[in-house]
Protein backbone atom coordinates (compact mmCIF):
# COMPACT_ATOMS: atom_id res chain seq x y z
CA UNK A 1 0.00 0.00 0.00
CA UNK A 2 1.13 3.71 -0.90
CA UNK A 3 1.02 6.78 0.30
CA UNK A 4 2.59 9.17 -2.48
CA UNK A 5 -0.44 10.47 -3.69
CA UNK A 6 -2.09 11.91 -0.37
CA UNK A 7 -0.76 15.46 -0.44
CA UNK A 8 -1.73 15.64 -4.08
CA UNK A 9 -4.63 14.31 -3.78
CA UNK A 10 -5.57 16.79 -0.25
CA UNK A 11 -4.36 19.77 -2.15
CA UNK A 12 -6.36 18.85 -5.25
CA UNK A 13 -9.74 18.36 -2.78
CA UNK A 14 -9.10 21.50 -0.90
CA UNK A 15 -8.12 23.64 -3.58
CA UNK A 16 -10.84 26.38 -5.19
CA UNK A 17 -8.60 27.20 -8.12
CA UNK A 18 -9.43 25.93 -11.66
CA UNK A 19 -10.92 27.81 -13.56
CA UNK A 20 -10.51 25.74 -16.96
CA UNK A 21 -13.16 23.86 -15.70
CA UNK A 22 -11.37 20.80 -16.80
CA UNK A 23 -10.09 18.08 -14.53
CA UNK A 24 -7.27 17.59 -12.12
CA UNK A 25 -4.70 14.98 -11.88
CA UNK A 26 -4.52 13.50 -8.44
CA UNK A 27 -1.21 11.32 -9.01
CA UNK A 28 -3.34 7.85 -8.74
CA UNK A 29 -1.53 5.12 -10.64
CA UNK A 30 -3.75 4.12 -13.32
CA UNK A 31 -6.13 7.43 -13.62
CA UNK A 32 -6.60 9.69 -16.52
CA UNK A 33 -8.31 12.48 -17.42
CA UNK A 34 -11.65 11.71 -18.94
CA UNK A 35 -15.14 13.78 -20.35
CA UNK A 36 -17.68 11.48 -20.90
CA UNK A 37 -21.40 12.12 -22.14
CA UNK A 38 -23.50 9.60 -19.62
CA UNK A 39 -26.72 8.94 -18.50
CA UNK A 40 -27.26 8.69 -14.58
CA UNK A 41 -28.60 5.52 -13.49
CA UNK A 42 -29.65 3.58 -10.31
CA UNK A 43 -26.64 1.25 -10.31
CA UNK A 44 -29.60 -1.03 -8.18
CA UNK A 45 -32.05 -0.88 -10.66
CA UNK A 46 -29.62 -0.92 -13.79
CA UNK A 47 -28.39 -4.31 -12.31
CA UNK A 48 -31.17 -6.41 -10.73
CA UNK A 49 -33.95 -4.03 -12.09
CA UNK A 50 -34.60 -3.25 -8.37
CA UNK A 51 -35.70 0.41 -9.06
CA UNK A 52 -36.58 3.29 -6.72
CA UNK A 53 -38.56 6.77 -7.44
CA UNK A 54 -35.94 9.48 -8.11
CA UNK A 55 -33.33 6.62 -8.28
CA UNK A 56 -33.31 6.96 -4.24
CA UNK A 57 -33.43 10.31 -3.68
CA UNK A 58 -30.04 10.24 -2.80
CA UNK A 59 -29.65 7.11 -0.44
CA UNK A 60 -28.79 4.78 -3.31
CA UNK A 61 -24.90 4.31 -5.14
CA UNK A 62 -25.88 5.92 -8.67
CA UNK A 63 -24.45 4.78 -12.02
CA UNK A 64 -23.11 6.45 -15.42
CA UNK A 65 -24.35 4.87 -18.36
CA UNK A 66 -22.74 5.16 -21.50
CA UNK A 67 -24.20 5.45 -25.04
CA UNK A 68 -21.89 2.31 -26.02
CA UNK A 69 -23.77 0.12 -22.70
CA UNK A 70 -20.34 0.92 -20.46
CA UNK A 71 -21.58 1.04 -16.36
CA UNK A 72 -19.35 3.40 -14.90
CA UNK A 73 -19.01 3.79 -11.16
CA UNK A 74 -18.45 7.17 -9.53
CA UNK A 75 -17.30 6.56 -6.59
CA UNK A 76 -15.68 9.89 -5.66
CA UNK A 77 -16.29 14.24 -6.14
CA UNK A 78 -14.50 17.13 -5.54
CA UNK A 79 -15.17 17.38 -1.52
CA UNK A 80 -12.80 15.70 0.61
CA UNK A 81 -14.20 12.41 1.94
CA UNK A 82 -17.39 12.46 0.27
CA UNK A 83 -18.90 10.11 -2.77
CA UNK A 84 -20.62 11.85 -5.65
CA UNK A 85 -24.13 11.46 -5.48
CA UNK A 86 -24.96 14.71 -4.23
CA UNK A 87 -23.77 16.02 -7.32
CA UNK A 88 -25.90 13.55 -9.93
CA UNK A 89 -28.95 13.25 -8.15
CA UNK A 90 -30.79 15.97 -9.94
CA UNK A 91 -30.05 14.60 -12.66
CA UNK A 92 -31.59 11.19 -12.18
CA UNK A 93 -32.59 9.67 -15.65
CA UNK A 94 -30.56 12.64 -17.65
CA UNK A 95 -28.35 12.98 -19.98
CA UNK A 96 -25.04 15.04 -19.02
CA UNK A 97 -21.32 15.65 -19.83
CA UNK A 98 -18.98 14.53 -16.57
CA UNK A 99 -15.30 15.30 -16.24
CA UNK A 100 -12.92 13.82 -14.06
CA UNK A 101 -10.87 10.51 -13.65
CA UNK A 102 -10.79 7.14 -14.78
CA UNK A 103 -9.06 4.74 -13.04
CA UNK A 104 -8.60 1.25 -13.54
CA UNK A 105 -6.96 -0.48 -11.09
CA UNK A 106 -6.55 -4.43 -10.62
CA UNK A 107 -9.93 -4.48 -8.41
CA UNK A 108 -12.11 -2.19 -9.83
CA UNK A 109 -12.34 0.38 -12.87
CA UNK A 110 -14.43 4.03 -10.77
CA UNK A 111 -14.55 7.66 -12.08
CA UNK A 112 -13.70 10.29 -9.99
CA UNK A 113 -16.27 13.03 -10.65
CA UNK A 114 -14.48 16.89 -10.59
CA UNK A 115 -17.01 18.79 -12.81
CA UNK A 116 -20.83 18.08 -14.25
CA UNK A 117 -23.37 19.59 -16.35
CA UNK A 118 -26.55 18.75 -17.63
CA UNK A 119 -26.72 18.02 -21.48
CA UNK A 120 -27.06 19.66 -24.12
CA UNK A 121 -26.73 23.24 -22.89
CA UNK A 122 -26.61 23.41 -19.01
CA UNK A 123 -23.39 25.28 -17.41
CA UNK A 124 -20.46 23.85 -15.73
CA UNK A 125 -20.13 22.91 -12.02
CA UNK A 126 -17.75 21.76 -9.74
CA UNK A 127 -18.94 18.37 -8.14
CA UNK A 128 -18.93 19.85 -4.98
CA UNK A 129 -22.19 19.36 -3.79
CA UNK A 130 -21.89 17.23 -0.70
CA UNK A 131 -20.52 20.07 1.28
CA UNK A 132 -22.97 22.60 0.11
CA UNK A 133 -25.75 20.50 1.06
CA UNK A 134 -24.01 19.73 4.39
CA UNK A 135 -23.86 23.25 5.29
CA UNK A 136 -27.53 23.64 4.64
CA UNK A 137 -28.20 20.82 6.56
CA UNK A 138 -26.03 21.56 9.46
CA UNK A 139 -25.99 25.47 9.41
CA UNK A 140 -22.31 26.08 9.25
CA UNK A 141 -18.81 25.74 7.31
CA UNK A 142 -18.23 22.51 5.81
CA UNK A 143 -14.56 22.67 5.25
CA UNK A 144 -13.82 19.88 8.12
CA UNK A 145 -17.53 18.32 7.96
CA UNK A 146 -16.35 14.95 8.56
CA UNK A 147 -14.92 16.61 12.19
CA UNK A 148 -18.54 18.23 12.80
CA UNK A 149 -21.14 15.49 11.41
CA UNK A 150 -23.11 14.25 14.07
CA UNK A 151 -23.55 11.27 12.67
CA UNK A 152 -19.86 10.27 13.10
CA UNK A 153 -19.41 12.24 15.66
CA UNK A 154 -22.05 9.90 17.74
CA UNK A 155 -20.38 6.83 15.72
CA UNK A 156 -16.65 7.42 16.75
CA UNK A 157 -17.70 7.71 20.35
CA UNK A 158 -19.62 4.78 20.34
CA UNK A 159 -16.35 3.02 18.84
CA UNK A 160 -13.72 5.53 19.45
CA UNK A 161 -11.28 6.24 16.78
CA UNK A 162 -10.11 2.53 16.36
CA UNK A 163 -13.42 0.84 16.20
CA UNK A 164 -12.68 -0.76 19.35
CA UNK A 165 -14.98 0.03 21.95
CA UNK A 166 -13.32 0.80 25.06
CA UNK A 167 -9.68 1.27 23.66
CA UNK A 168 -8.06 4.31 23.49
CA UNK A 169 -5.86 5.42 21.38
CA UNK A 170 -2.11 6.15 22.31
CA UNK A 171 0.49 7.68 19.62
CA UNK A 172 3.53 6.15 19.63
CA UNK B 1 -51.21 -12.95 -40.43
CA UNK B 2 -47.99 -14.64 -39.93
CA UNK B 3 -45.70 -12.02 -40.65
CA UNK B 4 -47.55 -9.45 -38.54
CA UNK B 5 -47.87 -11.57 -35.27
CA UNK B 6 -43.90 -12.32 -36.11
CA UNK B 7 -43.51 -8.39 -36.43
CA UNK B 8 -45.15 -7.62 -32.99
CA UNK B 9 -43.82 -10.46 -31.07
CA UNK B 10 -40.23 -9.20 -32.46
CA UNK B 11 -41.39 -5.46 -31.16
CA UNK B 12 -42.55 -6.64 -27.85
CA UNK B 13 -39.79 -8.73 -27.10
CA UNK B 14 -37.12 -6.12 -28.22
CA UNK B 15 -39.27 -3.46 -26.22
CA UNK B 16 -38.74 -5.80 -23.09
CA UNK B 17 -35.10 -6.13 -23.32
CA UNK B 18 -34.52 -2.46 -24.03
CA UNK B 19 -36.44 -1.49 -21.08
CA UNK B 20 -34.51 -3.49 -18.36
CA UNK B 21 -30.91 -4.24 -18.18
CA UNK B 22 -30.93 -6.38 -15.15
CA UNK B 23 -29.32 -10.13 -15.27
CA UNK B 24 -29.21 -13.02 -12.71
CA UNK B 25 -26.75 -12.68 -10.12
CA UNK B 26 -24.51 -15.22 -8.91
CA UNK B 27 -24.96 -16.65 -5.58
CA UNK B 28 -21.88 -15.87 -3.84
CA UNK B 29 -20.96 -16.41 0.39
CA UNK B 30 -17.65 -14.14 1.08
CA UNK B 31 -15.46 -13.25 3.89
CA UNK B 32 -13.82 -10.01 4.33
CA UNK B 33 -12.78 -6.57 5.67
CA UNK B 34 -15.47 -3.91 4.81
CA UNK B 35 -13.73 -1.07 3.49
CA UNK B 36 -13.68 2.29 2.32
CA UNK B 37 -14.00 1.66 -1.27
CA UNK B 38 -11.71 4.71 -2.63
CA UNK B 39 -8.96 5.06 -0.25
CA UNK B 40 -8.20 1.38 -0.71
CA UNK B 41 -8.26 0.96 -4.24
CA UNK B 42 -6.70 4.34 -5.03
CA UNK B 43 -3.72 3.76 -2.61
CA UNK B 44 -3.68 7.21 -1.68
CA UNK B 45 -3.18 6.23 2.07
CA UNK B 46 -3.11 2.35 3.85
CA UNK B 47 -6.92 2.19 4.48
CA UNK B 48 -7.10 -1.32 6.54
CA UNK B 49 -8.20 -1.99 10.14
CA UNK B 50 -7.78 0.45 13.13
CA UNK B 51 -5.40 2.79 11.52
CA UNK B 52 -7.97 3.69 9.10
CA UNK B 53 -10.98 3.30 10.69
CA UNK B 54 -12.08 6.68 11.59
CA UNK B 55 -11.90 7.47 7.89
CA UNK B 56 -13.44 4.72 6.61
CA UNK B 57 -16.22 6.40 8.98
CA UNK B 58 -15.73 9.33 7.52
CA UNK B 59 -16.07 8.27 3.61
CA UNK B 60 -19.10 5.97 3.89
CA UNK B 61 -21.17 8.72 6.10
CA UNK B 62 -19.69 10.85 3.11
CA UNK B 63 -21.41 8.35 0.98
CA UNK B 64 -18.75 6.73 -0.62
CA UNK B 65 -19.42 3.39 -1.84
CA UNK B 66 -18.65 0.52 0.80
CA UNK B 67 -16.81 -2.41 -0.22
CA UNK B 68 -16.14 -6.66 0.77
CA UNK B 69 -12.33 -6.78 0.66
CA UNK B 70 -11.38 -10.35 0.69
CA UNK B 71 -8.11 -12.33 1.66
CA UNK B 72 -7.25 -12.46 -2.35
CA UNK B 73 -7.26 -8.79 -2.48
CA UNK B 74 -10.94 -8.72 -4.39
CA UNK B 75 -13.20 -6.04 -4.25
CA UNK B 76 -17.07 -6.04 -3.88
CA UNK B 77 -18.98 -2.94 -3.70
CA UNK B 78 -22.19 -3.04 -1.91
CA UNK B 79 -25.11 -1.86 -3.11
CA UNK B 80 -28.23 -3.66 -0.69
CA UNK B 81 -27.60 -4.93 3.25
CA UNK B 82 -30.72 -7.11 3.85
CA UNK B 83 -33.54 -5.29 4.15
CA UNK B 84 -32.34 -1.82 3.25
CA UNK B 85 -31.88 -1.01 0.03
CA UNK B 86 -29.63 2.31 0.54
CA UNK B 87 -26.20 2.19 0.21
CA UNK B 88 -25.54 6.11 0.42
CA UNK B 89 -24.30 6.53 4.30
CA UNK B 90 -26.28 3.63 5.26
CA UNK B 91 -26.10 2.83 8.88
CA UNK B 92 -25.96 -0.60 9.29
CA UNK B 93 -22.74 -0.34 6.94
CA UNK B 94 -21.56 2.21 9.15
CA UNK B 95 -21.86 0.32 12.25
CA UNK B 96 -19.91 -2.38 10.94
CA UNK B 97 -17.92 -0.48 9.49
CA UNK B 98 -14.26 -2.06 9.16
CA UNK B 99 -15.44 -5.13 10.38
CA UNK B 100 -14.32 -8.66 9.15
CA UNK B 101 -17.79 -10.20 8.21
CA UNK B 102 -19.22 -13.42 6.14
CA UNK B 103 -22.00 -12.20 3.93
CA UNK B 104 -24.31 -14.28 1.69
CA UNK B 105 -25.79 -12.73 -1.54
CA UNK B 106 -25.42 -11.82 -5.49
CA UNK B 107 -22.55 -10.99 -7.20
CA UNK B 108 -22.90 -8.66 -10.42
CA UNK B 109 -19.77 -8.52 -12.35
CA UNK B 110 -19.67 -5.54 -14.84
CA UNK B 111 -17.13 -3.56 -16.52
CA UNK B 112 -14.64 -3.95 -14.09
CA UNK B 113 -16.86 -3.54 -11.06
CA UNK B 114 -17.81 -6.52 -8.79
CA UNK B 115 -21.19 -4.95 -7.25
CA UNK B 116 -22.82 -6.96 -4.38
CA UNK B 117 -26.33 -7.22 -2.94
CA UNK B 118 -26.13 -8.98 0.49
CA UNK B 119 -28.92 -10.62 1.70
CA UNK B 120 -27.45 -11.87 4.82
CA UNK B 121 -24.52 -10.56 7.06
CA UNK B 122 -24.19 -14.12 8.50
CA UNK B 123 -21.24 -13.66 10.84
CA UNK B 124 -19.41 -9.91 12.11
CA UNK B 125 -16.26 -10.99 13.35
CA UNK B 126 -15.88 -7.49 14.58
CA UNK B 127 -12.36 -5.73 13.54
CA UNK B 128 -9.59 -8.00 13.02
CA UNK B 129 -6.68 -5.89 11.39
CA UNK B 130 -5.16 -4.19 14.60
CA UNK B 131 -2.29 -2.43 13.00
CA UNK B 132 -2.82 0.79 14.06
CA UNK B 133 0.71 0.63 16.24
CA UNK B 134 2.67 -0.06 12.96
CA UNK B 135 0.44 2.95 11.05
CA UNK B 136 -1.09 5.40 12.58
CA UNK B 137 -3.85 6.68 12.24
CA UNK B 138 -4.50 6.92 8.91
CA UNK B 139 -4.57 10.23 7.17
CA UNK B 140 -4.71 12.26 10.04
Amino acid sequence: MKMRSLPVLLFGLLSVSNPSLAADSWGIDGEEKARIQVTVVDLLCELTGNCAENCGDGKRQLGLLQEDGTLLLPAKNNDIFAGATADLIPFCGKKIEADGLLIKKDQITMFALQFKRELPDGKWSRANWFTRDWSERNGQDAARWFENDPTIKAELERTGILGLPGVTYVPQ
Amino acid sequence: MKKLTFALCFALSSFTLSSTHAAEGQRVTLTGELIDTWCYTSEIMYALGTAHHKCAVWCAVGGIPVSIRTEDDQVYVILKVEEDDTSVANPRLVEIQTHQVTVNGDLYARDGVNYLIVDQVADDHGIVHINHEDFGIQPF
